[in-house]
């Protein structure tokens, strides 16, 4: 029996009248690699921002190891154990690389100094950044940017990391040193929950695979089912203009 | 005319009516009551623009919202009526309003007193809408950024949000110091001996209104240029370096790395093709011959 992590139960989201979300129902165990794959505008990045408390549920609930974290209870010890890559890399611009994945780890975690440099140099060498520790993030390419960003997450030794199209703002030369590093995550056991629009990867990498449209989910199973048996109708037309 | 007018100049701060030191001393007093303005107006501000930045989410409780409310409309009332009156109005108003209120029981004691405490709110009702302006300009993403790890709001804006903020808000720190600089001159009106008090005196005494006045044209323009020089120099040294240094435990790929650009392939992969077979084979070769064979 594996430990579950995460269960996500009747999630629904509003902004003002327009449902993003209805009803969503999934859970993620423990060395899971989940990918969330749909259409622009189908909820997903909705789903994971909901996952992170960065957006506020309008109902239902996200269980914890049980605990439902959406009542605000300590949100921010939740966060730290909860890692998020986002689309948009969201470095700190006025930190060099060494220092966006310390901060962290010494303000939240109360790390001292000297142990979140050594845990940020080992997760930086790991992603291949240990030489750029004293660039800025506006010296460093995207795809350095994002390598860096899963470094900042990971130092925070998470339970789980959140992916938020993690290579969608990249050119498609850089995709591939970020799928590198993901793949390397995902073999290594890491529990992740990926929003992507690389197929190749939700196909490969992933051992269970979320299809959304129009806030809800519509089908949902192991990757060789979805790809090459999906029962829907939509999954089939969305398969076939992506593929 | 211009030698007539270079005369009449040395004459005022010279031996024959001898203004020279008054003029120092109005120099000096004007740019301390400028620069101890600005400092203590941009704390004022940089409390009142945080303050008015404090997010409120629809889940608080009613206490939470109406107290960051009450705080908010107040913050919002200072910095409407010291913006929208004049400061030369307001220095009258605190130094004759305080006795007038309290039966000449209360009086400020000096002019420093009264002067530093008018500029200082005065600077600081515009600063914080420069700071307010400052945090709305960085991107949502680093407040999202430090969220996800888990920082309070409190660690967020202290170590993420602020520091890029007064980067981005110097040029307005700027401004109000040379503002300051400047504007001190209604400090007359109390009585404060500035730089422009000296003009009224020395001009009073002596009827040289026009040396007088390119006198203190010629130096408040150097006062004021001094400080837009030093501003610029404290932008570049917290902009911090154009370029970084590469670091590695391993020579090789140190240099490696160097005389290329780092984004073409990495590193690694030079110490594999290039170096790796010839380090083994010959260890005494240093990196530098290694470097050139590579070229």
């Amino acid at each position: 029996m594996q430990d579950r992590i995460l269960e996500i139960k009747h999630l629904s989201k509003s902004f003002g009248s327009h449902e993003v979300l209805k009803d969503i129902d999934f859970t993620v165990n423990t060395g899971d690699v989940t990918s969330i794959i749909g259409a622009s505008g189908s909820g997903k990045s909705t789903l994971l921002r909901c996952v992170n408390l960065l957006e506020t549920p309008t109902s239902g609930e996200i269980l914890y190891h049980g605990e439902d974290v959406t009542k605000g209870v300590n949100q921010n010890s939740y966060r730290a154990k909860v890692g998020m890559v986002f689309q948009s890399f969201n470095l700190f611009n006025n930190m060099s690389v060494l220092k966006n994945c310390m901060v962290g780890q010494q303000k939240v975690l109360k790390r001292s100094a000297d142990e979140a440099e050594a845990e940020a140099l080992k997760y930086l060498e790991k992603v291949g950044m240990k030489p750029y520790i004293n660039a800025k993030p506006r010296q460093i390419s995207g795809g350095q940017k994002q390598r860096v960003a899963i470094a900042r997450a990971l130092a925070m030794s998470p339970e789980i990391l959140l992916f938020d199209e993690p290579t969608s703002a990249l050119d498609p030369e850089m995709v591939g040193e970020v799928l590198a590093v993901m793949r390397s995550l995902a073999e290594e056991g890491m529990t992740m929950l990926v929003v992507t629009h690389e197929m190749a990867f939700a196909r490969d990498v992933s051992n269970h695979v979320v299809f959304m449209a129009d806030g809800v989910i519509l089908e949902q199973g192991v990757p060789a089912d979805i790809f090459s048996n999906p029962k829907e109708q939509r999954t089939r037309e969305f398969l076939a203009r992506v593929l | 005319m211009l030698a007539q007018l270079i005369s009449d100049i040395l004459d005022l701060l010279g031996p024959r009516y001898g203004y020279g030191s008054v003029y120092l001393t109005g120099v000096r007093n004007t740019l301390i009551l400028a620069l101890a303005a600005t400092a203590i107006g941009c704390v004022i501000g940089f409390i009142c623009g945080i303050l008015r930045t404090i997010p409120v989410a629809k889940t608080d409780g009613a206490f939470k919202k109406f107290i960051v409310g009450l705080v908010k409309a107040i913050v919002r009332i200072y910095v409407e009526v010291f913006r929208g009156t004049p400061m030369i109005l307001q220095a009258v108003f605190v130094y004759y309003g305080l006795p007038y209120f309290s039966h000449q029981q209360l009086q400020f004691t000096g002019m420093w007193s009264v002067a530093l405490v008018v500029v200082s709110i005065n600077t600081g009702a515009y600063m914080a809408e420069s700071v307010r302006g400052g945090i709305l300009s960085i991107d949502i993403g680093q407040t999202e950024g430090a969220k996800a790890i888990g920082m309070t709001h409190i660690q967020t804006m202290t170590s993420v949000i602020l520091p890029q903020a007064l980067r981005n808000i110097i040029p307005q720190i700027g401004n109000n110091l040379i503002i300051n600089i400047k504007d001190t001159s209604v400090m007359f009106i109390i009585g404060f001996l500035d730089f422009f008090a000296v003009h009224k005196m020395a001009a009073g005494a002596t009827f040289k209104y026009f040396p007088s006045a390119v006198l203190e044209m010629c130096v408040y323009l150097c006062m004021t240029l001094l400080a837009s020089f030093l501003l610029r120099v404290l932008e570049r040294k917290m902009d911090g370096s154009d370029s970084y240094e590469l670091v590695s435990d391993d020579q090789l790929v140190m240099s490696a790395g160097t005389y290329n650009s780092p984004r073409k392939g990495s590193p690694f992969d030079e110490k594999s093709k290039e170096f790796g077979g010839r380090k083994l084979a010959m260890p005494e070769e240093n990196t530098a011959g290694g470097e050139n064979d590579a070229r």
